[in-house]
């Protein structure tokens, strides 16, 4: 991914410690860019998601910056590290809010870091967009807190009634990472899963850095279930489906949609094998927005998109569109998202938000199981595995 | 039943694992006395050097360990010679933060090199899998054993029968008077880097075939379990760390079984604390052994205090006041309120690791005691915002005292593992205790700063209000050192036995000190909960412990000028280094490194 940075020199008078903007990027449209702040994680533990997100936004300006940019205008972004890091996010909040350059600003990654700088750029007036902040509290910040990233409440009935209605299950055990996001999709799934008619019989947490899930499986296997739910990312999905196959526990695993990413099967192998999840979009689908989206990015990357590509993706070329519609001051941004109405969008198909919750309702779900190595789509069928 | 066997195995084949990584950590610290932080980074570095290997050049797994072998070998005695020979003669905590960089510097390199994105590391050779109760387990399983078991034979043949190992033997045993007897204990110290290296870096090999996945960041949880398991077992004591990997692994497994799967890791730190307090020399040392050596005096480079008149000072505290009215930028008001929120947390380390000799790593806990302390009574209660904060300070002196108190009788690292876990602990029971904390939740909406009623709503004013409470608490410092309490305090860190014999209460100085530091962090806490207006478990993390000693060592042990400049510096520094962006962290590392080479003691020395 470090190839795909040019760094673009620009004076800025203001600052003693600052010096210059990193990872803009700049295309055949012309004259002074207009920029985006991105606060996220380029370091530290969660680096892999900061430069997955770089991958969709760049892919994104390419498209935005070739077709004339905004009002002829390119549009660029200054990615601030900061390691997902509270302490750190704060001082790039209030170094992005001094910086006028900036009319709007995407990220942080964690739940800490976001919301902590919160309360800074709504005193500034300058829109923080949390594009993967499914915390049920983000927007509650204030006004100009804004998120496109799909709504826990929205995602895990559809979850439920796959594995309930769809799948059949009766007796589910539910993995789930003991994050602020895992514990919230867990509570609603289970909530949902319930009303449904299906029975919860075992919730493990996990921490997130967990590698070694065979006491955990035991546990699991003791409560007899007839599936297993998996509200994890990829990397310990593959692990615990691993797991699961060495313990010769043969279960149906159904697994949230943020499991859908390449690395799932290469890092499970024949162990994943089966494995039913939602998906927002899916690369067969015949929605011009996602067609285009994966082919592109699968011409620049040499790889296929994952959910995270997609959601930086979607988000730049909203907030494109935002522009485009209502001006490229920090005001008319924030005055913008609440009047665009359906924005071309592969996680949503269109996407409007609701001017109360500044959420964006009803993504998409195809429901896809790993076939032969692959991503397919579950046409119904045997739930043996 | 049949589950109970299947737990029983489950936590063999973990501790399995963490066998590994314990041995080369026992042999490090058995010849150095040093707990080496890098060593997860060795078994990133083993893990991806296997990783390029097999997926580059196809290498079969005999030959895949091999080269791991060589490259482990190589890096540890790059770390010797380049990172740790050169600290030679300093004092104990110069090795320790060194080993702190180098694994900065090698996590890095790794997440430079390989991207952050986690690899499959396949191993088809060894797919087949045998049962066991109702479980199985796979011949990777008996691999890792066997190396683990295999290792330590080798290890005891070479310690035991030749030459090289009585030298490494003897050094362990006292370094000087192994030196005078002839021993190259440069060689020494050599061979058992090479060695350990080398072992740690076929371990994140084996661990990734296992799992079958690898990522840079998997080094502070080796590097975490792995000293635990040697510390259970009895530091620097080789069957000692095996035996205390498998307990390490079956607690686990049967914590799991018993409680869930979210208390794992509390009571593998439980385990460590209960093993500390009631043995500290581990459950398996020998009744020969000398007793661990009294760290306090020599674990902090003796050095004379950079002085600075009270009216420099005075001087720098108004110029910092004045500073929102000349330069309003609110960026560098934000990275200088963070400074001064860092800078009592440093008061407050300074004066338990500096002036009494306690090295914490676990100092987090008591930021993290106090933001919750004061979002909670401020939000569930109503208290107001500023007697939260100044009840937060009173409450993490309160319980960081108390669950610290056991672990007084300790010294040196056997102290500075048990406030890790301690740590460890405070934050896995914050994320557990959901009636109380919310658990992985979160508190959100916390109130914004105020203070009698006004509400601290501008950059200059939180500011201020920062700046404030930094310089009261500091001036109180200034006077503590100065009194006869002061001398007391450091009397017992440069010879315990001797304030003894005067009828100082040891434990009772110690908690004493440790409330009025303990009440500094809290309070800083209590603020910082304030000003991002949401917290969780995250928020004070184990990074932040390291981030606070770094900023004692790096102003002076004891110093409380010291611990003001060194919170400016690296809360600063990151910040200068934005322009590097993925490098900062490297450069961060390096900068660290440098630092304990050239000026041990600290920028403004120890007081």
């Amino acid at each position: 991914m470090l190839a795909h940075r040019r760094l673009v020199f620009a004076a800025i008078a203001l600052l003693p410690l600052s010096i210059m903007p990193a990872g803009a990027q700049t295309g055949p449209a012309k004259g002074e860019p207009i920029y985006l702040g991105v606060s996220g994680p380029l370091t530290g533990p969660n680096a892999q998601y900061g430069a997955q997100w770089k991958q969709g936004f760049d892919l994104a300006l390419d498209e935005i910056n070739g077709s004339g940019g905004i009002k002829g205008r390119p549009l660029a972004y200054i990615f601030e590290d900061t390691q997902s890091d509270p302490r750190q996010s704060v001082a790039v909040a209030q170094k992005f809010v001094a910086d006028k350059r900036i009319v709007a600003e995407l990220g942080d990654f964690s739940s800490p870091a976001s919301m902590a700088a919160s309360p800074i750029y709504q005193r500034a007036k300058l829109v923080q967009f949390g594009f993967t902040n499914s915390h049920p509290d983000f927007t509650k910040g204030g006004d100009y807190m804004w998120s496109n990233s799909v709504s826990q409440a929205d995602e895990q009935p559809l979850s439920a009634a796959f594995a309930v209605k769809r799948l059949g299950l009766k007796r589910i055990a539910v993995l789930h990472l003991n994050t602020d996001w895992g514990r919230t999709s867990k509570d609603i799934f289970v909530k949902a899963a319930k009303e449904y008619g299906a029975e919860v019989v075992a919730t493990e947490g996990y921490l997130p850095d967990e590698k070694d899930f065979r006491s955990t499986i035991v546990r699991v296997r003791d409560a007899k279930p007839d599936g297993v739910m998996l509200i994890s990312y990829y990397s310990d999905a593959a692990l615990i489906a691993r797991q699961l196959q060495q313990a010769g526990l043969k279960l149906p695993i159904v697994a949230a949609s943020s499991v859908y990413s390449p690395k799932l099967i290469e890092l499970g192998g024949d162990a994943v094998e089966g494995i039913f999840t939602a998906s927002r979009y899916f690369p067969e689908d015949p929605r011009p927005e996602v067609r285009d989206f994966v082919a592109k990015f699968k011409a620049k990357y040499n790889k296929e998109p994952d959910a995270f590509n997609a959601y930086a993706y979607d988000t730049m070329i909203l907030m494109a569109q935002v522009m485009r519609e209502s001006g490229i001051d920090r005001q008319a941004i924030h005055d913008g998202l609440s009047k665009v109405k359906d924005v071309p969008s592969v996680i949503f198909g269109k996407a409007t938000f609701d001017p109360k919750t500044r959420r964006v309702a009803g993504a998409m779900s195809v429901d896809l199981v790993v076939k032969d190595g692959k991503f397919t789509i579950y046409q119904g069928g045997p739930v043996v595995r | 039943m049949s589950s109970w066997f299947d737990y029983t195995v489950n936590g063999l084949i973990i501790g399995n694992i963490y066998a590994l990584l314990a041995v080369g950590l026992a042999l490090i610290f058995g010849v150095s006395r040093l707990i080496n932080f890098a060593h997860g980074s060795v078994y990133v570095v083993g893990a991806y050097a296997g990783f390029l290997a097999v997926t580059q050049f196809g290498t079969p797994l005999p030959l895949t360990i091999v080269i791991v072998v060589a490259v482990g070998a190589l890096l540890g005695l790059a770390i010797e010679r380049f990172g740790l020979r050169p600290l030679q003669g300093y004092a104990h905590i110069a090795p320790l933060l060194a080993t702190i960089g180098i694994s900065f510097v090698l996590d890095q390199l790794v997440q430079l090199t390989f991207s952050p994105d986690p690899r499959a590391l396949p191993s088809e050779l060894l797919q087949k899998r045998f049962q066991i109760g109702s479980g199985t387990i796979g011949a990777l399983d008996i691999l890792i054993a066997a190396i683990g078991i295999g290792s330590a034979g080798l290890l005891y043949y070479f310690l035991r029968f030749t030459r090289l190992g009585w030298a490494v033997r003897a050094t362990a045993q006292d370094r000087d008077a192994a030196q005078q007897m002839g021993v190259d204990v440069d060689a020494v110290n050599r061979t058992v880097f090479a060695i350990a290296s080398a072992l740690g870096a076929v371990s994140g090999l084996l661990v990734g075939m296992y799992y079958n996945y690898i990522d840079p960041s998997m080094s502070f949880q080796a590097t975490l379990k792995g000293v635990v398991a040697q510390v259970v077992g009895g530091v620097g004591n080789v069957p000692g760390a095996i035996a205390g990997s498998m307990l390490l692994g079956l607690v686990e497994s049967y914590g799991i079984a018993l409680f869930g799967t979210s208390y794992r890791n509390l009571f593998a730190f439980i385990l460590l604390i209960v093993v500390l307090v009631l043995r500290p020399n581990g459950l398996f040392a020998s009744r020969r052994q000398t007793p661990p050596e009294p760290m306090t005096g020599t674990f902090i480079a003796p050095s004379k205090p950079v002085q600075i008149s009270p009216r420099t000072l005075l001087a720098i505290a108004l110029a910092a006041a004045l500073l929102p009215l000349v330069l309003p930028n609110p960026y560098v008001l934000q990275t200088l309120t963070n400074a001064w929120l860092y800078g009592l947390l440093g008061l407050s380390l300074t004066l338990i690791a500096g002036t009494v000799g306690l090295i914490s790593l676990g100092h987090a806990a008591l930021l993290a005691i106090g933001g919750y302390a004061s979002a909670l009574l401020s939000l569930d209660l109503g208290m107001p915002v500023g007697l939260s904060i100044l009840l937060a300070g009173v409450i993490a002196a309160a319980l960081g005292t108390l669950l610290v108190f056991p672990s007084f009788r300790l010294r040196g690292h056997y102290l500075s593992i048990a406030t890790l876990a301690i740590g460890e602990i405070v934050s896995l029971v914050i994320l557990n205790w959901d009636s109380l904390t919310r658990g992985p939740i979160g508190v959100s909406g916390i109130p914004p700063l105020s203070l009698f009623g006004f509400e601290l709503d501008t950059d200059r004013s939180v500011y201020w209000f920062a700046l404030g409470v930094l310089v009261v608490l500091a001036a109180l410092q200034f006077r503590l050192l100065r009194s006869h309490l002061g001398r007391t305090l450091r009397a017992m860190r440069d010879d315990d036995i001797a304030a003894r014999s005067y009828g100082i209460g040891l434990d009772r100085y110690k908690a004493l000190a440790f409330a009025v530091g303990s009440f500094a962090a809290g309070v800083s806490g209590g603020i910082t909960a304030h000003l991002y207006s949401y917290i969780n478990h995250e928020t004070f993390n184990s990074q932040l412990s390291i981030l606070a000693l770094t900023i004692v060592i790096l102003g002076g042990m004891g110093n409380v000028t010291g611990a003001i400049l060194g919170s400016v510096l690296l809360v600063g520094l990151p910040e200068v280094f934005r322009v590097a962006a993925e490098y900062r962290v490297l450069i961060y590392g390096i900068v660290l490194l440098l630092l304990v080479r050239f000026r041990p003691q600290g920028l403004l020395g120890t007081v």
